[in-house]
């Protein structure tokens, strides 16, 4: 009882007959699968976004003695520019009709 | 505006039952009169199965666990400590101010709080992890952020609820509701009142509006060059996240037994979660919106 998976729950009647059929077994294993690749890669994405930000912002601050601030500040914007675009296409990607 | 309305009603009041809950009447507080009374019973199932004659025997299946045929005598033996225990736990998510109109029916017990606990221990234990995750990258349009989110989380639930849907049916859920507390419903037309839809009606209403405000390229565009249209959070990021809640919530009080048994919890935990912290960090969703699943939400954030 103290283990919520092997407690005795309230289910539908059939409920072991349709979690037995493959379309449910499969729409489960596609789920768990979304799921893992979804969070793998927005940590991926996550992660690697900060260390270009940390190494952009680190050029910069190298290149400080060397241009002006107009300048500095063009390059930054063009960075996130660049970085706002691959987030849009991170939205588009077609993948809202891969499943049902 | 808003296309929806939920009906807070106050502990004492209840909407019409639908799954699995009882009427919040005083008749109801005594165990024994739910179990003798084949009217009741009838009235309560109205819609969820056909006349049954023997009330008694409609209690048993629908309450006690079925359990898989083959190996009897576990089976046996299983029965028989349910039996002498009488508790069967019900883990569909239930806020505690409610437990007190489920009434234990025949070998049925609702469990004390523990279970809102146990949902909260099996998330992922990424600690901190996610809360990282939701912060607006340095130097980010906000707007984006949103719409990038908000696009996730409709794949997410899509995903989520796909795999119950098998057992989210019309009959299971002839309304859309989360508790006996909450009835969401959908407009069909602007201007005329919306009316209480099933469970899967609802969240295919929901699905396909949403698909149609992303397909829209003045509120979501696409092209590199492509604005987002004037007070985009309010207008459109925070009542797409209100209604795409709702599926978290039918899903966390009406089908939790199944996505246990399915052994999708932790999916579930961490896509709410994430769901959750994401609101609280742009500050989307007020505790009103969380409704059925506030106490739930304040767990998993003080954690």
């Amino acid at each position: 009882v103290n283990d919520i998976r092997s407690s005795p729950k309230k289910l539908p009647r059939d409920f072991h007959a349709k979690a037995e059929l493959h379309k449910t077994q499969r729409v489960v294993s596609v789920c768990q699968m979304y799921f893992l690749d979804y969070y793998c890669d927005m940590f991926d994405y996550v992660i690697s976004r900060r260390q270009r930000t940390k190494k952009v912002l680190e050029y910069l601050s190298q290149q400080g003695d060397l241009k002006s601030p107009d300048q500095l500040n063009g390059e930054w914007t063009g960075y996130l520019e660049k970085e706002h675009e691959i987030l849009r296409k991170r939205r588009l990607k077609p993948k809202n009709k891969d499943f049902e | 505006m808003s296309f929806l309305q939920n009906f807070h009603l106050s502990p004492g009041q209840t909407i019409r039952s639908t799954r699995g809950f009882r009427w919040n009447t005083d008749s109801n507080k005594d165990v024994d009169s739910t179990r003798s009374s084949p009217k009741r019973s009838r009235d309560d199932r109205s819609g969820l199965v056909g006349t049954q004659p023997n009330a008694q025997n409609l209690d048993t299946q629908l309450w006690v666990t079925p359990t898989r045929s083959g190996n009897t005598l576990p089976e046996l033996q299983q029965r028989q400590t349910q039996r002498e225990a009488n508790v069967v736990t019900d883990f569909n998510y239930t806020p505690s101010h409610q437990k007190q109109f489920l009434q234990p029916t025949a070998g049925t017990a609702v469990s004390s709080h523990q279970d809102l606990k146990q949902i909260v221990e099996i998330t992922l234990g990424s600690e901190g992890v996610l809360n990282q995750a939701v912060k607006l990258p340095r130097g980010e349009d906000e707007n984006e952020w949103m719409a990038v989110h908000c696009v996730d989380f409709y794949n997410q639930i899509n995903m989520l609820y796909g795999t119950i849907t098998e057992f989210c049916s019309p009959q299971s859920c002839p309304r859309m509701i989360a508790t006996n507390e909450y009835e969401y419903l959908w407009s069909f037309h602007k201007g005329e009142s919306p009316v209480a839809v099933s469970a899967p009606k609802y969240v295919e209403c929901l699905m396909k509006w949403c698909q149609e405000q992303f397909d829209d390229e003045s509120i979501f565009p696409a092209k590199t060059s492509g604005q987002f249209p004037q007070k985009f959070i309010q207008r459109f990021v925070i009542p797409m996240l209100r209604r795409l809640f709702r599926v978290y919530a039918h899903i966390y009080c009406h089908h939790f037994n199944e996505v246990l048994e399915l052994n999708l919890q932790t999916v579930l935990n961490t896509s709410f979660r994430h769901f959750c912290l994401f609101s609280q960090e742009f500050e989307l969703l007020k505790p009103s919106d969380f409704g059925p699943l506030l106490e739930l939400v304040m767990e998993l954030r003080d954690r």
